[in-house]
C-alpha cells in the first residue's frame, strides 16, 4: 500500500468511528426517551464532547490530505466527500444530543398511548435503520445501498407531515396533552432532520463513487450505478 | 522554391567532393600498395627473413634489422607506457589546475610535435656519451620512448578526461580515497582511449629512423642483438640502407623489407585495436 | 565514526537528540557567498525535504554533511557541522570514513561502467571485504531493499547501465544502502525519471525512513508534501522557514514561504 494510500485508509477508519460514535448517541437516546433513563441521557450529554473533538479532527486530518499529497480523481472526491459526510454525521450527533437534553430537562415520562399515535418508534427505528445501511453503504462504496436510503426517507417524510394533523386533532380532545405533543413533535422534527441528513451523505457517496451529484435534483430514482 | 533546390545542389555537390577527397587518398594508398608488392612479394622467403645482411642481394636477409626492431620497439613501450600513463594520470587527477599546469599541458604537447631529431641529437648526448650506453639498443629505447612519450601522455589525458565527473563523484561518495578511484573507476573507464594512444605511439616509434642514426644505429649490423647493451639496426635504417645501393636487386629487397614493415605495424594495430574493442564492449 | 562502537548505529542514533546539526554556517565560493548563517537541527529517522528556487544553495548545503564540496576549488566554510554530536569538519576526521556512515544519491543516475553485482559491492571492496559470500549477501539484501532482486537476480553479471533510469537509479540507492549507513543524502534523485519510477522510488523512502535518516533536495513541491516530515525553505543562501511539512504547506508562518509553496514567486 503506498502512502497515499495509508493516510486515505486511516482517513476512512475516521470516518467510521464517526458513524459509530453519532450512531451510538441516536440509539442511546432513543433508549432514554423511552425508559427515561436520566443516567443515559448523562452520557449522551457527556459523549458530545467527543463527538465534536472528532469532527475537529477529521477536518483538519482532510485539509491535511489536500496539503501535503494534492489528490486528484477518486482521491480529491473522496476527501471532499469525507468533510461533508463528517459535517453531516456531527449534525446528527447533535440531534441525539437535543434528545438526551430534553430528557434531563423534563421530569415526567412520556404517556405511551402518544407514541403510539404518532408512530414515534416507528420512525426512529427507520431512522435508525437508515444510519446502519448508509454507514455499509460507506463502508463498502456501495452506491446501490446507499440510493436505498430515499425510500426510507420517504416514511420519515410521512410521519413527520402525518403528526401536525394528528396533534392537531389530539390536542383538541385533550388540551392538557398539549405540553407532551409539543415535545414529541420536536423530537419528530429532529429525526426528519436526521432522515436528511443521511440522504445528503447518500449524495456524497455517489459523486464520490461516481463522480454524480445528485444535490438539488428532484427526483430521486433508484438507477443503476456507473461501472 | 529556387533556395531549397539551390541548397540540394550544394548538398549534393559537397558529397560528391567529399567521397572524391576520401577515394583520393584511398586510390593513393592502393597504388602505393599496389606498387610496393609488386616489387617485394616474391621477394619474400623464409630465407630472405632470417639471413644476415650482405653484399650481394640474393643473400641478404632482414633478419639483424627485424630482430633490432623488436628489441627498440618492446623497450621503447615498456619505458613509456608506464611513465606516460603515470605521468598522466598525476597531471590529471592530482595536480592542481593552475597557470603552471596550462603552461604545462601546452610544452607537453609542443613536445609531440618536435622534430625527431631532436631526440636523436638528445640521446646521442645523454644516454650514449653521459651514460656511456653506447650505440646499442637501451640507448635506442630510451631515446624513442622520450620521443613516443608525450603522445602517450597527452592521449592518455584525453581518455581520462572523457571519463564523466559523475563517475568520480559516485566514487567519492562512496567513501573511495582518490587513488582507488583512480584505479578502479577511472583507468578502467579510460583503457580503450589509453589503448589507443598506445597504438598511435608505437605506430610513431616503428618507423623512426633519423633519431636513430644519431645515436649510432648502424647500417651494415652482421648479428642480431641479444642484450639490451648489444648494438643494432632497425628495419627503416636497413630500408634505407639497401635504396642507397646500385644494384637493383636491392631495390627488390628493399620492397620486401617495406612490405614486412607494414605488415608488422597492420598487426600492431590490429592486435591494439581488437582489444580496445573487446574492453569497450563490456563497459556498455 | 572512527570509533569502535559497540551499540549497533541504529541503537545509539535513538538516544541522542539529533541526528544532523548544522551551527551558523556559512559557506563561500572564493567571494561568492553561497550559505548566510545556517543554523539546523535534523532527527533521525526522519525525512527533511530542501525546497527552494535554482542556485539558493541547497545543494550546497546538503554537500556539507558528506564534505563533498571539499573537491570544489575556491571552498570555505564557517561555521560547524556534527553528525551523532561529532563534528565532521575537525582534522582527526577521516573523511572516508565518514562517507560510509553518509550516503549519497545523486540527480542523474550514475551507476558505475560495471556489472549490477559490482556495482553494488563496490562500497563493500573498498573498504577491503573480500569473502564471497558476504559480499554475495549484502548484494542480494540492498537489491531486495529497493525491490530491484526480482529484477535483476538472473543478470547479476549484465552491465549495469543495460538497466532503464528508474532501475538504474534504485541501483544506486542499493549501492548506497550496502555499506549500512546512517543517513542518506538525496539530491534531487527523481527529477531524471518518468512518473512510475518517481513513484517506485518515493515509496522506497518512505520505508526506508524506518531505518535511515534522510534529507532530500527536491524542486518539486507536491513530492516534498508526500514523503517529508520537515521541511526547510531555502532563498539565496538563507533558510526562510524550517518547519514541519504539514505546517509549511497549510500555514507556513512566512510571506515568502506562502508565494513560494503556491508559485507565485516571480
Amino acid at each position: 500500500m503506498t502512502n497515499l494510500d495509508q493516510y486515505r485508509e486511516s482517513l476512512k477508519q475516521s470516518g467510521l468511528e464517526m458513524f459509530e460514535l453519532c450512531e451510538k448517541q441516536m440509539l442511546k437516546s432513543k433508549e432514554a426517551f423511552l425508559t427515561h433513563d436520566s443516567d443515559l441521557a448523562e452520557e449522551v450529554i457527556h459523549t458530545e464532547n467527543r463527538v465534536n473533538a472528532l469532527d475537529l479532527k477529521i477536518d483538519r486530518d482532510c485539509e491535511r490530505f489536500i496539503a501535503l499529497y494534492t489528490p486528484v480523481a477518486g482521491d480529491l472526491r473522496f476527501v471532499l466527500a469525507l468533510r461533508k459526510i463528517n459535517f453531516d454525521l456531527e449534525r446528527v450527533g447533535d440531534h441525539a444530543y437535543g434528545v438526551a437534553k430534553y430528557i434531563i430537562e423534563i421530569n415526567t415520562p412520556i404517556d405511551p398511548k402518544l407514541l403510539v399515535n404518532l408512530r414515534f418508534v416507528e420512525m426512529y427505528d427507520s431512522a435508525l435503520s437508515m444510519l446502519d445501511d448508509i454507514k455499509a453503504a460507506y463502508i463498502n462504496d456501495d452506491t446501490k445501498k446507499a440510493r436505498k436510503v430515499y425510500k426510507k426517507d420517504k416514511v420519515l417524510n410521512k410521519i413527520n407531515i402525518n403528526a401536525f394533523k394528528v396533534i392537531s386533532e389530539e390536542v383538541k380532545k385533550d388540551p392538557n396533552l398539549i405540553d407532551q405533543y409539543l415535545l414529541l413533535f420536536s423530537i419528530i422534527k429532529k429525526i426528519e432532520r436526521i432522515g436528511d441528513l443521511i440522504t445528503n451523505i447518500a449524495e456524497e457517496i455517489i459523486f464520490y463513487r461516481e463522480a454524480e451529484i445528485l444535490k438539488h435534483q428532484k427526483k430521486k430514482k433508484v438507477r443503476k450505478p456507473k461501472e | 522554391m529556387n533556395n531549397i533546390r539551390k541548397n540540394r545542389l550544394k548538398d549534393q555537390a559537397f558529397k560528391v567532393w567529399g567521397i572524391a577527397c576520401t577515394l583520393l587518398g584511398l586510390i593513393l594508398l592502393l597504388i602505393f600498395l599496389g606498387n610496393i608488392f609488386m616489387d617485394g612479394i616474391q621477394r619474400i622467403n623464409w630465407s630472405f627473413l632470417m639471413n644476415l645482411p650482405s653484399r650481394s642481394p640474393e643473400k641478404a636477409g632482414i633478419y639483424t634489422a627485424l630482430m633490432g626492431s623488436l628489441w627498440v620497439l618492446s623497450l621503447s613501450t615498456i619505458f613509456a607506457l608506464p611513465v606516460g600513463i603515470a605521468a598522466a594520470i598525476y597531471l590529471e587527477e592530482y595536480g592542481k589546475k593552475n597557470k603552471l599546469a596550462s603552461i604545462l599541458e601546452v610544452n607537453i604537447s609542443n613536445l609531440a610535435g618536435v622534430p625527431s631529431i631532436i631526440y636523436g641529437l638528445l640521446g646521442l648526448e645523454v644516454f650514449v656519451r653521459i651514460m656511456e650506453m653506447g650505440a646499442s639498443v637501451m640507448a635506442g629505447s630510451l631515446t624513442l620512448g622520450l620521443l613516443i612519450l608525450p603522445i602517450v601522455i597527452v592521449s592518455t589525458r584525453e581518455a581520462i578526461k572523457a571519463v564523466p565527473k559523475s563517475i568520480r563523484d559516485a566514487s567519492f561518495a562512496m567513501g573511495a580515497s582518490k587513488w582507488q578511484t583512480v584505479y578502479l573507476q577511472v583507468l578502467p573507464a579510460s583503457f580503450g582511449g589509453i589503448l589507443t594512444g598506445v597504438i598511435l605511439a608505437v605506430s610513431r616509434a616503428v618507423g623512426e629512423t633519423a633519431p636513430l642514426i644519431v645515436i649510432g644505429a648502424l647500417a651494415y649490423v652482421p648479428f642480431a642483438p641479444l642484450t639490451p647493451m648489444d648494438q643494432f639496426s632497425v628495419l627503416p635504417i636497413q630500408i634505407f640502407n639497401w635504396i642507397t645501393r646500385p644494384q637493383p636487386g636491392f631495390v627488390e629487397n628493399a620492397a620486401a623489407a617495406i612490405i614486412i614493415l607494414l605488415f608488422i605495424t597492420f598487426v600492431m594495430n590490429g592486435i591494439a585495436v581488437y582489444f580496445r574493442n573487446k574492453w569497450q564492449k563490456k563497459l556498455k | 565514526m572512527g570509533k569502535e562502537k559497540n551499540e549497533s548505529v541504529i541503537e545509539s542514533s535513538l538516544k541522542r537528540k539529533y541526528k544532523l546539526q548544522a551551527k551558523d554556517v556559512n559557506v563561500f565560493y572564493d567571494d561568492f557567498q553561497a550559505i548566510k548563517g545556517i543554523s539546523m537541527d535534523i532527527k533521525a529517522n526522519s525525512v527533511t525535504a530542501f525546497i527552494g528556487p535554482s542556485g539558493c544553495g541547497k545543494s550546497t548545503f546538503l554537500r556539507l554533511f558528506n564534505r563533498m564540496n571539499d573537491y570544489v576549488d575556491g571552498f570555505r566554510m564557517e561555521g560547524k557541522i556534527f553528525i551523532d554530536d561529532q563534528n565532521i569538519n575537525k582534522k582527526k576526521i577521516n573523511v572516508e570514513q565518514l562517507r560510509k556512515q553518509v550516503g549519497m544519491v545523486f540527480q542523474k543516475p550514475n551507476p558505475f561502467p560495471k556489472s549490477i553485482f559490482e556495482n553494488v559491492a563496490y562500497g563493500l571492496k573498498i573498504q577491503g571485504i573480500k569473502d564471497k559470500t558476504f559480499l554475495q549477501e549484502r548484494v542480494e539484501s540492498s537489491l531486495k531493499q529497493v525491490a530491484l532482486w526480482d529484477e535483476v537476480k538472473d543478470n547479476l553479471n549484465k552491465s549495469a547501465l543495460t538497466l532503464s533510469g528508474g532501475q538504474q537509479q534504485r541501483l544506486c540507492i542499493a549501492r548506497t544502502l550496502a555499506v549500512e549507513p546512517s543517513v542518506i543524502l538525496m539530491d534531487e534523485p527523481t527529477s531524471a525519471l518518468d512518473p512510475l519510477s518517481t513513484a517506485k522510488i518515493e515509496e522506497l523512502i518512505h520505508e526506508l525512513k524506518n531505518k535511515y535518516t534522510i534529507v532530500i533536495v527536491t524542486h518539486n513541491m507536491q513530492q516534498a508534501g508526500r514523503i517529508s516530515d520537515y521541511t526547510a525553505f531555502f532563498y539565496i543562501g538563507e533558510i526562510i522557514e524550517f518547519d514541519k511539512t504539514n505546517k509549511i504547506f497549510t500555514n507556513p508562518e512566512k510571506k515568502q514561504t506562502e508565494n513560494y509553496i503556491t508559485g507565485r514567486f516571480g
